[in-house]
């Protein structure tokens, strides 16, 4: 027990200062005590490492190179787009597919869609023979599909958690056929493929799960 | 409110907590901690044991924070619950992550078992609650010869739907809801510390000396420790500044009123409201006498019941508003977040939050030392005051996020020169900030 004659205060520690004035504590019984509060334990959460801060400083240099010299050589090809497409492409990948930690059909969605997205920007910008929407698209939703409704198989614990992604694919694969409408498909037989395949899970999950659904849309949608 | 099914897994975010996952974050945390000092060291597994055991019977903790469209909802939580050693965080941010999604922790330091809740889940009082049935469960594993006698929820007792309900929209009144602007609060400036450390003290008082000086002055506690607040700010901070343009608004305190004394409720989540002194301070000699007549004053208008509802449907309303409720919840996100910096957070001076007594079953009571309570201090709000009280320990604890600690000093000189004793507990935040 120690005691400080400045502020009337008597505290149990090891200091050897009042934590009110900052003055000596006169020692009224020798004791080694235990702290009340642990002591400080340096930076819990780690400052941003050094490879990420270099890529990071690669990536917006050479997105501001690509940006003007793009410019100097005329603006009516946006050529430079591609390469930036990729380093962005390649910072999703990085963030969402490796290092977050949600779950792995919330990685495979976003990747799918952004990756569309990415290759429709790349065929528009070189010769635009719609092979972006009439074959990649519907392959890459299809393996999307069949790859999150093969984990729900195996992994059972957490398919509430999977469905929800599941659900949201299969409605962006119903998409194409809207396409074909609009006369942007050509090719049909792809988004065909995809349509038979996208109403055959919704059906399944319709029929098997239909209160999982039924709460999850509940959850999601209560204002 | 359409009614809950008791055996649900995911619940809506009460009135209140909805604000807060969209304006917290690594300085304006939003926890709040509650620590049971026990008389021997604490046995890890035995606690880790307890907590699996007390959250099956409160599911209403065991969940994470989900995003939906429109509200951000709680959802069953299947990842294990762990309990972690405390470090040097002192009502740090909670990152869901790294806690496996959950929006609390359990503590262990020596002697102590702590909660540190995000204030979205529960209120101190739900969150005391959860901390007494815990210690009671971790006693009963130690072998020790505890019993509830109906103070303690323990883990036999079936969940009660009325634990779940959101008490600010059963009480909420059409007519009573109206809105009263506010003026910018008077605001405690210093050096920074950095955003994972807090500077904490805390002052044990005897419970009867504190009652007795506090009836001395015709006041009640909370009343009484909340005019000393204002007095020490304004003798510290104020006095013979008071010309200067940042010392003209008014000092204000929140003080949080615990609404399970005023309405019927057994509710486990956020159910408080709050009583707001406000004082311009404009003299270079305002007494202390001046300063306790004005709290008295404001806390007799503040808890009347008409006042309470006001605050409470004012808040309900807010919630309700139809474009506020269409908007998606990314939007209503940075919506909340600018209102929030804007406004409500430059409304107070500081928090000074009374927990007020907490009882336990007289067979606990060999086993437990004291009770301690803390609020967090963010960048506006610098300075925070939580008051517990256990048989004769009366705590009063405060947490900064600046270095200077001169109203924590002369606060507790101010009770000692009332012939108070009291015995500091810090833990020493100069050593390496």
């Amino acid at each position: 027990m120690k005691y400080c004659n400045k502020c009337h205060i008597s505290i149990k520690t090891n200091h050897n200062y009042c934590p009110l004035c900052h003055q000596t504590l006169e020692v009224t019984k020798d004791e080694e005590v235990v702290e009340k509060y642990p002591p400080y334990q340096g930076k819990l959460r780690p400052v941003k490492d050094i490879t990420r801060k270099i890529l990071m400083f690669i990536s917006v240099t050479s997105i501001i190179l690509l940006l003007v010299i793009n410019f100097f050589t005329g603006l009516d090809i946006l050529w430079s787009l591609i390469p930036i497409g990729s380093i962005l492409y390649f910072w999703i990948l990085m963030t969402v597919g490796i290092f977050s930690k949600h779950n792995i059909a919330f990685k495979l969605f976003i990747l799918t869609i952004t990756l569309i997205f990415f290759i429709y920007m790349i065929d528009e910008l070189s010769s635009s023979e719609g092979w972006a929407l009439n074959y990649v698209a519907p392959l890459l939703l299809g393996s999307c599909i069949i790859a999150i409704s093969f984990i729900i198989l195996i992994k059972r614990i957490n398919y509430r958690d999977y469905i929800t992604y599941l659900l949201l694919i299969v409605l962006f694969s119903i998409a194409p056929i809207v396409l074909i409408l609009f006369d942007v498909i050509t090719v049909l037989w792809p988004s065909l493929g995809l349509f038979v395949l996208a109403v055959f899970i919704l059906l399944f999950i319709i029929f098997f799960f239909p209160k999982s659904i039924k709460d999850e849309i509940k959850k999601r949608f209560h204002a | 409110m359409p009614k809950q099914k008791i055996n649900q897994d995911w619940f809506k975010l009460d009135n209140s907590a909805k604000i807060f996952p969209s304006v917290s974050n690594s300085s304006e945390t939003n926890t709040f901690r509650v620590t049971v000092t026990l008389k021997e060291e604490v046995n890890v597994e035995l606690l880790q044991e307890a907590v699996n055991i007390i959250l099956e019977r409160y599911p209403m903790f065991k969940v994470r924070l989900k995003k939906g469209i429109f509200w951000a909802y709680f959802d069953y939580n299947s990842k294990p619950f762990i309990v972690q050693k405390m470090d040097h965080r002192v009502c740090g941010e909670i990152i869901p992550i790294e806690n496996n999604g959950y929006l609390f922790k359990v503590l262990y330091h020596h002697k102590d078992i702590a909660i540190e809740m995000f204030h979205s889940l529960a209120d101190g009082g739900g969150v005391m609650q959860l901390l007494k049935s815990l210690v009671y469960e971790y006693l009963l594993l130690n072998r020790k010869p505890v019993t509830p006698d109906n103070i303690i929820a323990t883990k036999n007792d079936k969940p009660e739907f009325e634990e779940y309900e959101d008490a600010n929209a059963k009480y909420y009144n059409k007519k009573n809801r109206k809105h009263i602007p506010e003026e910018k609060a008077y605001r405690v400036k210093g050096t920074y510390l950095d955003d994972d450390q807090t500077g904490l003290i805390s002052g044990v008082l005897n419970t009867k000396q504190m009652l007795e000086l506090a009836r001395k002055n015709d006041m009640t506690v909370t009343e009484y420790l909340t005019s000393v607040m204002m007095y020490i700010i304004y003798k510290t901070q104020i006095q013979y500044r008071e010309h200067m343009r940042s010392n003209e608004k008014p000092v204000k305190i929140f003080v949080p009123v615990n609404l399970r004394k005023h309405f019927p409720s057994k509710t486990l989540r956020n159910f408080t409201n709050f009583i707001k002194t406000n004082m311009r301070m404009d003299k270079p000699d305002i007494s202390f006498e001046e300063i306790k007549v004005l709290v008295k004053e404001q806390f007799s208008q503040g808890i009347k019941k008409e006042e309470l509802i006001r605050k409470m449907s004012e808040n309900v309303a807010f919630e309700k508003n139809v474009f506020l409720r269409m908007t998606p919840y990314f939007l209503k996100n940075y919506v909340l977040k600018i209102g929030f910096n804007m406004l409500g957070i430059k409304l107070n001076t500081m928090s000074l939050t009374n927990i007020g007594r907490t009882v336990f079953p007289e067979s606990m009571k060999p086993y437990i030392y004291d009770v301690t309570a803390a609020i967090y201090a963010g960048k506006f709000n610098t300075i925070g005051c939580a008051i517990v009280s256990y048989e004769d320990k009366f705590k009063i604890t405060f947490t900064r996020s600046i270095i200077e600690n001169q109203i924590e000093r002369e606060f507790f000189r101010h009770l000692t020169s009332q012939g108070l004793d009291i015995e500091i507990e810090s833990n020493y935040v100069e050593e390496y900030s």
